[in-house]
């Protein structure tokens, strides 16, 4: 049946897609892999919920039948939340279909020529429009997005047996290494760049940090190339996306690689002697001038408030 | 001894991007330069034929613009490089990008493992690694951060959002690497005046049973824009560092932040 298919790992961020595709009136699919996760997605009020039952742990694996199943049913397009799995299984499905893929919609109309997707490009720095006229896959970063319960709808719930790939077998999940950072839901954070002279020098940021309750982040120079702090803790386009009240920088450029990680923050602060720096344009405050000489200052003055 | 192909992509760099007045985007005198990702996966094919005694090759697939990519490609390691020169590659979406590589892999052949970056610096749509592999019907393996060769499978370590995972994927096999995998070294002088002496091969499309229009892109592009964001952009004034900290500590107040 042409429709609309979702699937996502994460059972929120599937129920938000059940949403986004309803948008587009037309008959909503959602594929689950699991039969408490689907019981769960039918609060949601997809018109059809559809369990495929395999052998492995890897949702990875079921790419083939999830392209087979949508081939057959003659699909229009495949929603994929980006996770990590995600973002994996909707590109393998897409090369199994043969079809377009936009990976990161950043947004999706439903109009009568077609699905209008923008996505970035270049780091964050470019905005890509598309229009999709034929079958698709797009992935959806979905974390943001609002999952919205519909009461007493029906929703027909079928499972089907499917041979998932073998080829790749999961030898073990290491216990989730939770170093206290969550820089994703930090409501403030002091973010240090590659301006930094020495490591020591950390224990200005931090002392900012502790005074303003928020988290250290870093550049990914900082976590990967001087390894000061790890790399949960640098932000970018490869690394942590942040959306704090406040987010402060010193000694950080602000290539837009980085930029795009920060470009959620409500008020962007950034200390910096180069005032031809990026980051610069990419805040809504900032001072020129030695961190060295400004940070303390700033710490001086905040214990005062 | 079979192949560790090296997929890597030669992009413009966006440093040399510029942004006219009406937003629009100039890539024209932009410079190419290997894909950031993709020095990572040279080297981390060069690491693993060292280990394995296998041979480490290159493959892209570019316009002619692309030929300056190879001796960069070759001064990091590896013994061969192959090339798909084709001006479709300026405008080849993933699908497009995926067949292509998919097609050369296949005519290099005896091959084990193909390494792809995550993504690529320019699109970072993240697609191109998995999808070749469902193309060659051949494992996959994403988000890679560690792997290695073991019998007839490669074990690799996945960063997932939530922690680790190890898992053992049969070979041959396609993984897709982060860059915290190696750190690739900047190639010394002997190793780029040796790179000029190893062998490339260039593939036309036809010869890999495509044709230019097997390539175009699914999705139609409208709009191809710079981003814009919207801050205040003040840069605070004063007669000192002192002035200007208060100035700062003033503005946060007032936005109810501190």
């Amino acid at each position: 049946m042409p429709g609309i298919y979702v699937y996502s790992d994460k059972v929120q961020e599937a129920a938000a897609l059940i949403g986004l595709a309803a948008q587009s009136g037309k008959e909503v699919c959602c594929i689950s892999l699991d039969s408490n996760q689907a019981q769960e997605l039918k609060e949601y009020g997809p018109e059809r919920i559809i369990i495929l039952n395999g052998n492995s742990p890897l949702p990875e694996n079921y790419a083939q039948s999830i392209a087979e199943l949508i081939k057959n049913e003659e699909g229009e397009l495949f929603l994929v939340a980006s996770t990590v799995r995600g973002r994996e299984l909707a590109a393998k499905t897409a090369g199994y279909l043969d079809c377009g893929m936009v990976s990161d919609a950043e947004s999706l109309v439903f109009e009568d020529e077609g699905i209008v997707s923008t996505r970035l490009m270049y780091g964050g720095s470019v905005v890509q429009k598309e229009i999709i006229r034929q079958l698709a896959v797009v992935t959806v970063p979905a974390g943001n997005l609002q999952a919205v319960k519909k009461e007493n709808a029906p929703v027909s719930i079928v499972s089907l047996e499917v041979q998932a790939d073998p080829r790749v077998r999961l030898i073990e999940t290491l216990p989730v290494k939770r170093d206290k950072i969550d820089l994703a839901s930090a409501e403030k954070v002091v973010c240090v760049g590659m301006g930094l002279d020495k490591q020591e020098d950390m224990k200005m940021a931090e002392e900012l940090a502790q005074l303003l309750g928020a988290e250290i982040a870093c550049t990914r120079g900082i976590a990967e190339e001087r390894q000061w702090l790890p790399v949960e803790s640098y932000i970018g386009i490869s690394g942590a996306k942040i959306k704090p009240s406040l987010y402060i920088s010193m000694g950080v450029s602000g290539q837009v690689q980085h930029v795009v990680g920060i470009r959620d923050s409500k008020i962007i602060v950034a200390v910096d002697s180069n005032e031809k720096a990026p980051i610069i344009k990419a805040a809504d405050y900032s001072i020129i001038g030695d961190m060295y000489e400004i940070i303390p200052l700033l710490i001086e003055e905040l214990k005062k408030a | 001894m079979s192949r560790i192909i090296a997929c890597y992509k030669w992009v413009a760099d966006e440093a040399d991007m510029k942004i006219n007045p009406d937003m629009s985007v100039d890539l024209s005198k932009a410079k190419g330069k290997i894909s950031d990702y993709d020095r990572n996966v040279i080297e981390a094919a060069v690491q693993m034929a060292k280990i394995s005694g296998d041979l480490a090759v290159t493959l892209t697939f570019g316009s002619p613009k692309a030929k300056l990519s190879l001796k960069d490609a070759l001064s990091r390691g590896p013994a061969e490089g192959f090339w798909v020169n084709s001006e479709m590659a300026e405008q080849a979406d993933g699908a497009a990008s995926a067949k292509v590589l998919a097609a050369a892999i296949d005519k290099i052949g005896d091959y084990k493992l193909i390494i792809c970056g995550e993504g690529a610096s320019d699109t970072f749509a993240r697609q191109v690694g998995p999808s070749i592999a469902a193309r060659l019907g051949i494992p996959c393996v994403s988000s890679a951060i560690k792997m290695e060769l073991s019998g007839n499978e490669v074990k690799v370590s996945r960063k997932l959002e939530d922690g680790i995972e190890i898992v053992a994927a049969q070979l041959p096999a396609v993984v897709c690497i982060l860059p915290e995998i190696n750190r690739p070294p900047i190639p010394g002088l002997k190793a780029v005046l040796d790179a000029g002496k190893k062998p490339t091969r260039e593939y036309k499309i036809e010869e890999l049973g495509l044709l230019d229009s097997d390539l175009g892109a699914r999705n139609e592009t409208i709009e191809f824009k710079a981003y814009v964001m919207n801050r205040k952009n003040i840069v605070l004034d004063g007669e000192t560092a002192v002035d200007k900290v208060q100035a700062l500590v003033g503005s946060l107040k007032k936005e109810g932040i501190i």
